[in-house]
């Protein structure tokens, strides 16, 4: 009896599956985590932007998958000749969620928003080169700069477009988001689910194809991959390594995969012995081998990186170029004998709790060991590493960091002397000057070069040894089209995809 | 019968206080606050930023002030908002209480249900191959860990019937065989070592009581043998047997934060870690509150189901 039970119970749920697949495509998409809020403004979760950027939400401009400018709301732009003022025309079809035109006043109570300190909002700093916004007419805005600012056409895209309504409101968007997206906001089951559905008037004709995502909360890695191999999921964006090499082969499933722009670092704390000794950070540089790194934890999928992401093809230079990037425990035996100080040297590495970077870090701690360290990992919770993190209370840490599509805005507040992220405590007047000079720098090729000079110095003996890049994976099943996965963990591109 | 409700609502109140003290200082004693994760590790944040969002949320008052703040509103029924998404955090119980009841009932259900025949068939099988290999599968029952047992049960589900859905949660009011398909695997996971735990108790309860000089009366009186267990024994073995649903339901509400970790399922386990997890202090508060008083409710429903079933209490 109970058998016939179950049996009926699973024909059901055959019908439930097939008329499903018949009435809509809504993309089912499996992701390890919920978002924490949706005002695009306040949020700071990789889970979040995934749901948020892009698919609700567009800047004036947008990053493609090569990581380049390109026209978003704003369908071209002027730059005056001392580079203080952007003019910017806007697309005269965009429509809000709410049902309201994109006029130039919505971008500059967006930009005012941000900036507002009421507001609080952690992407302030992107826009401080900004000193007034205004709307020319409906359909021309223009910003004027404090001084030139070579970033902020990249940053702007990391800046979603809200209606001017909601510009002093901070609770409003947490819960209802109104942006200008191919998808626009449903329903949210906290820890459940979030859906999202085909935003009608979007105003690319033909878009988007799908009609409607939703972003499945599965925390367990093991009943994500059940959910995709039996088509429950039509994706799961973002896997590591190991998830993909075992999806990886299966019928049904496809894999895509991009140079990641997130990359795992071992920071060192420069104001502090023993890491205030250049000698001992160039030391830990030659005793690393990156390409043992990426085989050992990354299970082969990245390469070793120096400080910008490979997948910066405009601007990383090649590791070949860096001479610490080729391990000799030999020299950094030699270089810590001449850095004076007393062996074994022992120091505490904290680890930011991720699974690639505990595997990152103990193979750097068995590396270090080798030439003369005395490495103690310490396993931390997150909250308590970004805490340590944050008031620069450690020897070394192991974490992931993610990566920017302009140079500035990771080098800047990373390296500058008193970087809100600076959490190393590095100062160096050369760096100093050349990041200063890169930031306003208008001619292209006079930027190059002030930073492959930062790359240059950074590499060997900065404060943080830059690791690896890891390979991004995405599986998916076979019928989904168009879905690229982009080195920035953007899923714009599912505006165009089809299933 | 007054006074012994009387006390129990004192207890509870008790109970409500000592708790909502530890967890209020326990979460603001463990290293990292709400504000530093809130702001995450890869944006630019000055001091000032942070003390704005630090105002902001009321954690830069004292902790005396926080918590009687916090108390005083919660007297009122209010509990606050969530620190990330500003909902209310009543309203973010409510939704996440259902599918974690759901699951706690459905394999109490089971568990409870069919332990009482299979250990008043272990008894009375006492010493067979039937009774070792009932007592060896409830051994195995009682070690397998739920969430190991859940995505077994996933695997093999997914590749006897692919296209069977249970991942997930989908309401009962919306869709009530989608419910109870989703349903099935994570009660299943949950109620075996319930079942297990279960069934060992009643046969040793209905060992005792099959020993005692009443049952002897009764058989010699010309009982049927079934009459003898399911009427005098057994009645008799329930009273231990109803306890231990009492204590199961609080080891339900634990199984259930792996489960529906395991199982995606939007319950009170997940809110609680999610919440631990973004120090969202009003949300755990509140939570734990609500599943401290829980379980102090069904353990005080249980003496009363004493009542029903022991005449003796009743006097």
């Amino acid at each position: 009896m109970f058998r016939s039970a179950l049996r009926g119970a699973m024909g059901a749920g055959f019908m439930a599956a097939a008329m499903a697949s018949a009435s809509a495509q809504v993309l089912e998409i499996g992701a390890d985590l919920g978002p924490t809020g949706l005002d695009p403004h306040l949020i700071t979760a990789f889970p979040s932007f995934m749901v948020v950027n892009g698919n609700i939400y567009e800047g004036l401009t947008s990053i493609d998958k090569d990581l380049k400018v390109v026209p978003g709301l704003a369908e071209s732009w002027t730059v005056s000749p001392d580079g203080k003022t952007y003019t910017f025309k806007l697309r005269s079809s965009v429509k809000f969620h709410d049902g309201s035109a994109l006029e130039a006043e919505d971008i500059v109570s967006t930009i005012k928003r941000v900036q507002s300190k009421d507001i609080a909002s952690p992407l302030a700093s992107r826009l401080s080169a900004i000193e007034s916004a205004n709307a020319v007419d409906p359909q021309t805005v223009e910003l004027k700069l404090k001084e030139p600012s070579a970033p902020l056409l990249a940053s702007l895209a990391t800046i979603a477009v809200v209606p001017s309504s909601v510009e002093t409101n901070k609770d409003a968007l947490q819960k209802q988001p109104v942006g200008t997206g191919p998808f626009k906001f449903q329903e949210w089951q906290p820890n459940g689910f979030i859906l999202l559905a085909k935003n009608e008037a979007y105003w690319q004709q033909g878009l988007p194809k799908l009609s409607g995502l939703k972003f499945n909360i599965v925390p367990e890695s093991a009943t994500r991959q059940v959910g995709l191999t039996n088509g429950q999921y039509a994706l799961l964006p973002h896997i590591d390594a190991a998830t993909a090499l075992q999806l990886k082969g299966k019928p049904g499933i496809r894999l895509g995969e991009t140079l990641d722009l997130a990359y795992a670092l071992i920071g060192m704390n420069v104001s502090k012995p023993p890491f205030d000794n250049p000698k001992v950070r160039e030391a830990v540089n030659y005793a690393v081998n990156r390409q043992e790194i990426v085989d050992a934890a990354l299970f082969g999928a990245g390469v070793p990186g120096g400080p910008l992401s490979p997948a910066l093809k405009s601007w990383a230079l090649d590791v070949k170029e860096y001479p610490c990037y080729t391990p000799d425990p030999a020299k950094a035996q030699a270089l810590l004998k001449e850095s004076g100080v007393a062996l074994p040297i022992t120091v505490t590495m904290n680890v930011l709790p991720r699974q690639d970077i505990k595997d990152v870090a103990q193979v750097v701690q068995e590396q270090l060991n080798k030439v003369g360290f005395k490495v103690e990992l310490k396993n931390q919770e997150q909250g308590q590493f970004i805490q340590d993190w944050r008031n620069s209370n450690f020897d070394m840490f192991a974490s992931l960091n993610a990566g920017n599509a302009d140079p500035d805005e990771y080098f800047y507040r990373t390296f500058r002397t008193g970087g809100s992220t600076n959490v190393f405590k590095y100062s160096d007047q050369e760096i100093d000057q050349l990041l200063d000079s890169a930031r306003t720098q208008q001619d292209q090729a006079a930027r190059k070069a002030a930073y492959d000079k930062v790359q240059r110095k950074l590499a060997c003996s900065g404060p943080a040894v830059h690791v690896s890049y890891g390979t991004l994976f995405s599986a998916m099943r076979d019928k989904l089209q168009g879905y690229e996965v982009m080195p920035n963990r953007s899923l714009m591109s599912l505006g165009k995809a089809a299933y | 019968m007054n006074r012994a409700l009387l006390s129990r609502l004192v207890d509870l109140v008790v109970v409500l206080f000592g708790v909502s003290i530890i967890v209020f200082l326990m979460i603001r004693l463990i290293p990292g606050d709400a504000v530093a994760i809130m702001l995450g590790a890869n944006t630019e944040i000055t001091p000032e930023r942070m003390a704005e969002l630090k105002s902001r949320v009321g954690l830069d008052r004292p902790m005396v002030e926080q918590y009687l703040l916090w108390a005083g509103a919660a007297l009122r029924g209010d509990f606050g908002t969530s620190l990330w998404t500003g909902r209310p955090v009543s309203t973010e119980i409510m939704t996440h209480l259902w599918p974690t009841l759901e699951l706690t009932f459905l394999s109490l259900l089971v568990g409870a249900v069919l332990a009482v025949p299979v250990g008043c068939l272990m008894a009375q099988t006492r010493g067979g191959a039937a009774d070792v290999a009932m007592r060896v599968g409830a051994i195995a029952g009682l070690t397998i860990p739920s969430f190991w047992l859940g995505i077994v049960l996933i695997l093999l589900l997914s590749s006897l019937a692919p296209s069977f859905a249970s991942l997930g949660y989908v309401p009962f009011s919306e869709d009530p065989v989608g419910n109870l398909q989703r349903m099935l695997l994570p009660s299943l996971a949950l109620a075996l070592p319930i079942l297990a735990n279960l069934s060992r108790l009643v046969r040793s309860a209905m060992l005792d009581a099959l020993g005692q000089d009443y049952i002897r009366t009764a058989r010699a009186k010309g009982l049927a043998e079934r009459q003898v267990v399911y009427k005098h024994a057994l009645r008799n073995a329930l009273i231990p047997f109803l306890t231990s649903v009492g204590i199961m339901t609080g080891y339900l509400l634990g199984g259930a934060i792996v489960v529906e970790q395991v199982f995606a399922i939007p319950g009170l386990g997940r809110l609680i870690l999610g919440a631990i997890a973004e120090r969202n202090y009003p949300v755990i508060q509140a939570t734990i509150l609500v599943v401290t008083a829980g379980f102090v409710i069904v353990n005080f429903l249980v003496d009363l189901l004493y009542i029903l079933v022991d005449p003796r209490v009743r006097a």
